[in-house]
């Protein structure tokens, strides 16, 4: 895969339509540009979980995660994530992913032994600099394979 | 998708979808659609080497599909705040309970706001996701 992605996360329609459609969303307001524009907004709305897409993330403001971390793939599980908006995102802005407070800890896990979580915290401001979202992310390694 | 909802909340209200039947194409199409090609979720080779009997979803999969809970029941432009811890995995043919229930109604600047409990539960009854959010009106 090229890894080339200049800064910055362009909001795009056509891209909310694909992940919504992936979710299942049948909301016009994803979807349909003149349902958004009648409904007073800016852009069709992107689903809540829609910054999580962690092929925006890739740019160079934000590399992924667990790469930036040097985690093992095969052991990663994703431990949660929150979300806290002070607007809803739409299409037309272009957002800029500023890596805040990564916060490391261990827990002696049931299954997978040692595990290491990792919280980071991410803001979300559009080309403007106003602030549109927080996320906060909660990656785990654990000390191998998870047993069900 | 009216603000109408939030004169009418109350606690114990419940909005409740299922989804049966989760397969491999689901998190293909997710993986397309949230750029997330981690191999364990579509390569059963790799997933084998990993010591699992085969892929699993996508955390993120199933926590947008919990996220359609508010989003759905208050509208898109309602949350506030959404969150989840993921409890275990999704396999293929799981079948999945969405379900929110409001826990607290409450006014903050004159505005009525409301908090959501969030669960994501298997056919099997095992808890997948606990979540959360907060809803209140906004326009543009």
């Amino acid at each position: 895969m090229a890894d080339i992605n200049p800064p910055g996360m362009p909001i795009e329609r056509g891209k909310i339509h694909e992940f919504a459609n992936s979710i299942g969303c049948d909301e016009p307001l994803y979807h349909d540009a003149e349902a958004a524009r009648e409904a007073g907004l800016p852009g069709v709305v992107a689903p809540l979980t829609y910054t999580a897409a962690t092929a925006f993330f890739q740019s160079s403001d934000a590399p992924h995660l667990s790469k930036k971390l040097g985690l093992d793939m095969r052991f990663v599980l994703h431990g949660g994530q929150e979300f806290f908006y002070e607007r809803p995102v739409f299409a037309g802005e272009t957002l800029t992913a500023e890596q805040g407070e990564i916060i490391e800890s261990t827990k002696e896990g049931k299954r997978g032994g040692t595990m290491k979580i990792y919280d980071s915290f991410t803001n979300f401001k559009n080309q403007d600099g106003e602030l549109v979202l927080r996320v906060k992310n909660t990656l785990i390694q654990t000390g191998g394979v998870v047993k069900e | 998708m009216s603000n109408d909802i939030f004169a009418s909340i109350k606690e114990g209200d419940e909005y409740v979808f299922t989804k049966n039947d989760f397969n491999r194409t689901d998190f293909v199409r997710y993986a397309g659609g949230g750029g997330d090609f981690n191999p364990i979720h579509h390569d059963q080779t790799f997933a084998e080497e990993a010591g699992l009997p085969t892929v699993f979803g996508m955390g993120m999969l199933t926590a947008g599909l919990l996220s359609r809970v508010p989003a759905e029941w208050f509208g898109p432009t309602s949350v506030k705040s959404f969150g989840v811890r993921f409890k275990t995995r999704l396999w293929p043919g799981d079948d999945v309970e969405f379900k929110g229930v409001v826990k607290k109604v409450y006014e903050e600047d004159g505005v009525t706001h409301a908090d959501l409990d969030l669960t994501a539960v298997t056919g099997k009854g095992e808890m997948l996701i606990q979540g959360f959010s907060t809803v209140r009106p906004w326009s543009a």
